[in-house]
C-alpha cells in the first residue's frame, strides 16, 4: 500500500506459496493417474480411483461415521456451548473467572493426551460403547471453539436490547430466542464451520477411540496407507479438498472469509 | 432469517438421519490384519455374507494392536480373531478366548494334525507359514543364502526389519543371538550388540506386511524379513522379489482362529471357522497366493505349491519357537530394541 | 437469582469438561505415580524409569528439536509472507489469504501424505535432483528428521501467516507514516516500528506452532516411521502396541507439563514484551 515491497521479499513470498500449494496440485494429479501406484505427472487419465472410494466399504462406513461425529458433535457443542458463552458474557460479574479458563482446557491439553485419557476412563473403565465414546471425544474437541467464537460474537452484542424486551414483558427464554440468537447468528455459523472442519480432520483423539467396524475417515486413511500405496488415497484427499473448497465458498458467500482468520 | 433457518434445519435433519445409522442389520465382526483385503473379500467375505445374511465388518491392525484392543474391551466386540500363534498364546493366557466346540466344526478332521489343536481346546490353525528373508534380486547380489546375510555390508540402507512388537520381530533377536553365538534369552547384551550392528543396514522397521510391501514397491528397501504370505503380493508389486533359500532353515508360524469370550454370534463364529477350513476355500486361498493350505484334501500343482510350505515333510522341517520362553522375554526386548533402533 | 441463572446456563458445559476432560486427564496423571517405596525413587519411580532410558530421553529431545526447528522456520517464512501479504492491495490480499486458508482447512493426514509422495526414492524431489544432476542415485529422504521437519513446516506455515497478517494489520498505519516521514527507510521502519509491535503476535504464533508440533502424531508417524519417534508416536506405541499404560501415562504427563509451561511462560513474556501496554 504505502511503501514499496522489496522484490526479494515478493520472490520469497511466491516461493512460499508454491511450497504451500504445489503438493496439493500433485495430489490432484496423482488421483487422476491411470496407474496402480502413485505417480506425478499422471500417466493416462482416469476417474476409477474415485469410484474405488465408493467400492471400498470401509471408506463408505468411515465417511458416514466422520459426518455423524462432525454434525452431532458440533450440534451438541452448540447446544451446551451457547448457553455457557451467554452466561459468561451476560453474567460475567457473578461467575468466577476460572470458569472461562476451564472452557479453554480442551485446547490447552494435547489432543493425543485427551484421546488416551478418554480411552482409559470412558471406553475401558466406564464401558461406554465405541460410537458414543467417539462422539464424546469429538464434542469435547469442538466445544472450546464454539464457546470462544460465540463469546466473541456476544461480546459485541448490546445486552440492553434484551433487557428492554424483558422489561416490556417478554419472557426471558423467549427473548433469548427472538432477540439474542438472531443477533449472534454469524458467530454461530462461524462456530459451526470451524468445529465441523476441526472434527472431520481430527486424528489424535479418534486414534484411540475407534473400534471394530467404527472408525473415522482420517484413521481409515492412515490404515489404508499402510496397506495400499495406490491412488485411492490421493482421490480421497481430493474429495476432502473439494469439500473444503465448497465450505469456503459457503463461508465466503455468507460471512466473508475474514471470520476464519480469527 | 430464512437463510440461517434453512441451514440450521437442514443440518439438524441431516444429523438426525445420520444418527439413525448405527442401528443397522446383524453384523459379524472379524478381527484380522487387513492384509490381502481385496482377495479375502472375494474368497471369504462375500460368499460368507450370502450364507449368513449378515453384514461383515472388520477391525484391522497388527497382532499386538488388535489383541490389546480386545483385552481393553474384556474380549467383547469381535466374533472371530485371526492371530499368529505367539499372540493367540498370549490371548489364551489372558483368558480372552472361549474353547472351541469341535462338534460344530467338522472340517477340523480334514486338517494336518499339527493344525487341528495347536493350543489345546482353543482355536485351530488355518495356515502354516514360515518366517524367512525376501530380497529384490535386481538389487541384491550375490543372492541371500543365510540369516547372517542380514549383516552384509553391501546392504547398507536397504533393509526393513519387522518391529519387535510383530510376530516376526523377536525372530530378529533370536537370529542375532545365533549370529553372536549366544542364546538370546541368556545373554541379551551380546545379542543386542549384534542387533546394533544391523542398524546401518536398516531404513525403517515395519509394523504390518502391507507397510513392508509399500516400502519395496516405492523403492525404499531391497530386502526384508517376513512371513511367506506376503510373497505373492510382493511379487505383484516387484516381480524381481525372491524368497531366500536359507541354508540355516526357516521358522514356522501357525495362524490361528479364535472366538473371543465376548462374541455375540458364537454359533455364526463356529460356522465361519468351519467355512474357512473347508477344502474348497483353502484351495482357493492357496491358488490365489493368500495362505498355505492345511486341509489335506487340497491338491496343488508344482507351481502353486512352490510358494508354500506344502506337504507334511516340508512342514516338519521348519524350526519351531518355544513361546513359553519367548513371550516373557519380549517385554525386556522391547526396551532394548527401542534403544537400538530409535536413537 | 441472577447468579443462579448464570450457573445453570453454564452447568452442562462445565460438567462436560469437568467429568469428561479434567477427571480422565487427572486419572491419567494419577497413574504416573508408583507405589511409595517401590524402587529408589519412590512414587516418582515411573518418571525415573522414563529419564533413565536413553531411548526415551532421545525421543523427548528429538521432539524438542523438531518442534523448535519447525517453530523457527515457520516464524521466518510466515513473517516475510505475512509482511508482503499485509502490504498488498486489498483485492490481491484477500486472494492470498484464501490461498493460505485453503491448505489449513485440508487435513493433516492428507498434507503429510503429499510429502510421503514427494520425498520417496521415486518421488518428485528425487526425480528433480537426479534430472538436474545433483545426485546420481536416489537419496533416502523419508524416515529422517529432515522429512518430519519439512512436512511440519508445510503444515504450520499457513497458520503462522494468518496469525501474523492479523497482527501486522493491527499496527496503526499512522505510526509507520510517522516513522517514514521522520526519515526512516523501509528497513529501519520495519525493524524499529513494525517488528517490536509485532512481537506479542509473533509469540502467540510461535506458541501455537510449537505446541501443535510438539504433540503431533500423524506427521511423525507417516514421515518419521519407527526410527524417528516423537512424543506423540511414543505415547501411541506405549499405549496401543506395548500396552504399557503407566509408561504411556508418563509420556502424556510430560507432554502436558511441557505444553502448559510453554503457554504460561510465553503468555507472560508476550504481555511483558507488548510495547502498547507499557
Amino acid at each position: 500500500m504505502s511503501t514499496r515491497i522489496h522484490p526479494v521479499l515478493i520472490f520469497f513470498t511466491v516461493l512460499i506459496y508454491i511450497f504451500l500449494l504445489g503438493p496439493l496440485v500433485i495430489i490432484f494429479g496423482a488421483a487422476l493417474s491411470d496407474t496402480t501406484y502413485l505417480t506425478f505427472p499422471p500417466q493416462g487419465l482416469t476417474l476409477r480411483w474415485f469410484e474405488n472410494i465408493w467400492n471400498i466399504s470401509a471408506f463408505r462406513r468411515t465417511i458416514v461415521t466422520s459426518l455423524q461425529m462432525a454434525f452431532l458433535g458440533t450440534f451438541i457443542a452448540l447446544i451446551i456451548g451457547i448457553p455457557a458463552a451467554y452466561a459468561l458474557n451476560r453474567h460475567r460479574v457473578t461467575l468466577p473467572a476460572s470458569l472461562s479458563t476451564l472452557f479453554v482446557l480442551p485446547i490447552l491439553v494435547p489432543e493425543i493426551v485427551i484421546g488416551f485419557s478418554l480411552l482409559r476412563s470412558v471406553t475401558v473403565e466406564a464401558g461406554v460403547p465405541v460410537w458414543y465414546a467417539l462422539l464424546i471425544g469429538h464434542t469435547l474437541l469442538v466445544l472450546p471453539y464454539v464457546i470462544r467464537v460465540v463469546s466473541a460474537s456476544l461480546a459485541s452484542f448490546d445486552f440492553s436490547i434484551e433487557e428492554a424486551a424483558i422489561s416490556l414483558g417478554s419472557p426471558p427464554a423467549k427473548t433469548f430466542f427472538t432477540i439474542v440468537l438472531p443477533n449472534i447468528r454469524s458467530g454461530m455459523i462461524a462456530a459451526f464451520i470451524l468445529s465441523f472442519i476441526t472434527s472431520i480432520n481430527d486424528v489424535s483423539i479418534s486414534l484411540f477411540l475407534t473400534g471394530p467396524g467404527i472408525s473415522t475417515l482420517p484413521i481409515q486413511l492412515l490404515a489404508h496407507m499402510e496397506q495400499f500405496f495406490d491412488p485411492t488415497i490421493a482421490s480421497v484427499s481430493v474429495v476432502l479438498m473439494l469439500l473444503t473448497i465448497l465450505v469456503m465458498v459457503i463461508v465466503e458467500r455468507t460471512l466473508g472469509l475474514a471470520i476464519v482468520a480469527k | 432469517m430464512p437463510k440461517f433457518k434453512t441451514l440450521a434445519l437442514s443440518s439438524l435433519s441431516l444429523a438426525a438421519l445420520l444418527a439413525a445409522a448405527p442401528a443397522a442389520a446383524q453384523t459379524f465382526t472379524i478381527s484380522w490384519w487387513g492384509f490381502n483385503g481385496d482377495k479375502l473379500q472375494a474368497i471369504i467375505v462375500d460368499p460368507f455374507q450370502e450364507i449368513c445374511g449378515c453384514e461383515v465388518v472388520f477391525e484391522t491392525g497388527n497382532n499386538g494392536d488388535r489383541l490389546n484392543r480386545l483385552q481393553m474391551r474384556s474380549g467383547a466386540g469381535v466374533d472371530v480373531i485371526y492371530l499368529t500363534d505367539s499372540f493367540s498364546q498370549t490371548g489364551i493366557e489372558q483368558g480372552l478366548f472361549q474353547p472351541i466346540d469341535r462338534a460344530q466344526i467338522p472340517n477340523i478332521d480334514e486338517l494336518y494334525e499339527m493344525a487341528q489343536a495347536p493350543q489345546g481346546e482353543f482355536g485351530p490353525a488355518y495356515t502354516i507359514g514360515r518366517i524367512g528373508l525376501v530380497y529384490d534380486a535386481s538389487q541384491v547380489n550375490p543372492p541371500i543364502t543365510s540369516w547372517s546375510d542380514l549383516w552384509r555390508e553391501d546392504l547398507a540402507g536397504m533393509i526393513s526389519l519387522p518391529n519387535i512388537t510383530t510376530t516376526a520381530g523377536p525372530m530378529v533377536v533370536l537370529k542375532a543371538g545365533d549370529h553372536a553365538g549366544v542364546s538370546a534369552y541368556e545373554d541379551p547384551d551380546a545379542t543386542f550388540a549384534a542387533v546394533a550392528e544391523l542398524v546401518p543396514n536398516v531404513v525403517t522397521n515395519y509394523n504390518t506386511g502391507s507397510e513392508m510391501i509399500n516400502l519395496f514397491s516405492t523403492g525404499e528397501i531391497a530386502m526384508s524379513m517376513t512371513q511367506d504370505f506376503t510373497l505373492a503380493p510382493l511379487r505383484a508389486a516387484v516381480p524381481t522379489i525372491e524368497w531366500a533359500a536359507l541354508e540355516d532353515g526357516e521358522i514356522a508360524v501357525l495362524n490361528t482362529l479364535n472366538i473371543p469370550v465376548g462374541s455375540e454370534n458364537v454359533e455364526l463364529a463356529h460356522q465361519f471357522i468351519n467355512f474357512v477350513l473347508s477344502a474348497e476355500i483353502q484351495q482357493q486361498l492357496a491358488e490365489e497366493g493368500v495362505d498355505a493350505p492345511v486341509n489335506t484334501n487340497v491338491t496343488l500343482n508344482e507351481d502353486q505349491a512352490a510358494m508354500w510350505t506344502y506337504g507334511e515333510d516340508n512342514i516338519a522341517r521348519l524350526q519351531r519357537i518355544d513361546y513359553s520362553l519367548l513371550n516373557p522375554a519380549r517385554v525386556q526386548w522391547l526396551d532394548l530394541w527401542n534403544e537400538t533402533f530409535g536413537m | 437469582m441472577k447468579r443462579l441463572a448464570g450457573w445453570m446456563l453454564a452447568t452442562p458445559a462445565t460438567l462436560m469438561i469437568a467429568l469428561l476432560l479434567v477427571l480422565p486427564v487427572a486419572a491419567t496423571i494419577g497413574m504416573t505415580f508408583g507405589a511409595p517405596g517401590a524402587g529408589t525413587w519412590g512414587v516418582a519411580q515411573p518418571y525415573a524409569d522414563f529419564f533413565t532410558s536413553g531411548f526415551r530421553r532421545r525421543v523427548l529431545w528429538r521432539t524438542f528439536e523438531v518442534a523448535g526447528w519447525v517453530t523457527v522456520i515457520s516464524l521466518a517464512g510466515g513473517l516475510v509472507t505475512a509482511y508482503v501479504v499485509s502490504r498488498c492491495p486489498p483485492r490481491v490480499k484477500s486472494i492470498l489469504i484464501v490461498l493460505a486458508v485453503f491448505p489449513l482447512l485440508t487435513g493433516v493426514v492428507v498434507r503429510s501424505f503429499a510429502w510421503l509422495v514427494l520425498l520417496g526414492r521415486q518421488g518428485m524431489v528425487n526425480n528433480v535432483l537426479q534430472w538436474s544432476g545433483v545426485t546420481d542415485a536416489p537419496v533416502a529422504m523419508l524416515y529422517t528428521q529432515g522429512a518430519v521437519i519439512v512436512a511440519m513446516v508445510y503444515i504450520f506455515v499457513p497458520l503462522m501467516v494468518l496469525v501474523l497478517v492479523g497482527v501486522l494489520e493491527n499496527i496503526p498505519e499512522d505510526l509507520l507514516q510517522a516513522s517514514s516521514s521522520l526519515g526512516a527507510g523501509p528497513v529501519a521502519s520495519f525493524l524499529q516500528v513494525t517488528l517490536p509491535l509485532a512481537v506479542p503476535g509473533l509469540i502467540v504464533g510461535a506458541v501455537l506452532v510449537f505446541t501443535a508440533s510438539f504433540t503431533s502424531y500423524a506427521t511423525p508417524h507417516l514421515l518419521g516411521g519407527t526410527r524417528q519417534m516423537m512424543m506423540g508416536t511414543l505415547l501411541h506405541q506405549q499405549a496401543m502396541v506395548a500396552f504399557d499404560w503407566p509408561g504411556a501415562a508418563v509420556v502424556a504427563a510430560i507432554m502436558l507439563v511441557v505444553i502448559v509451561a510453554t503457554v504460561l511462560l510465553m503468555t507472560r513474556l508476550a504481555r511483558r514484551m507488548n510495547p502498547m501496554t507499557t
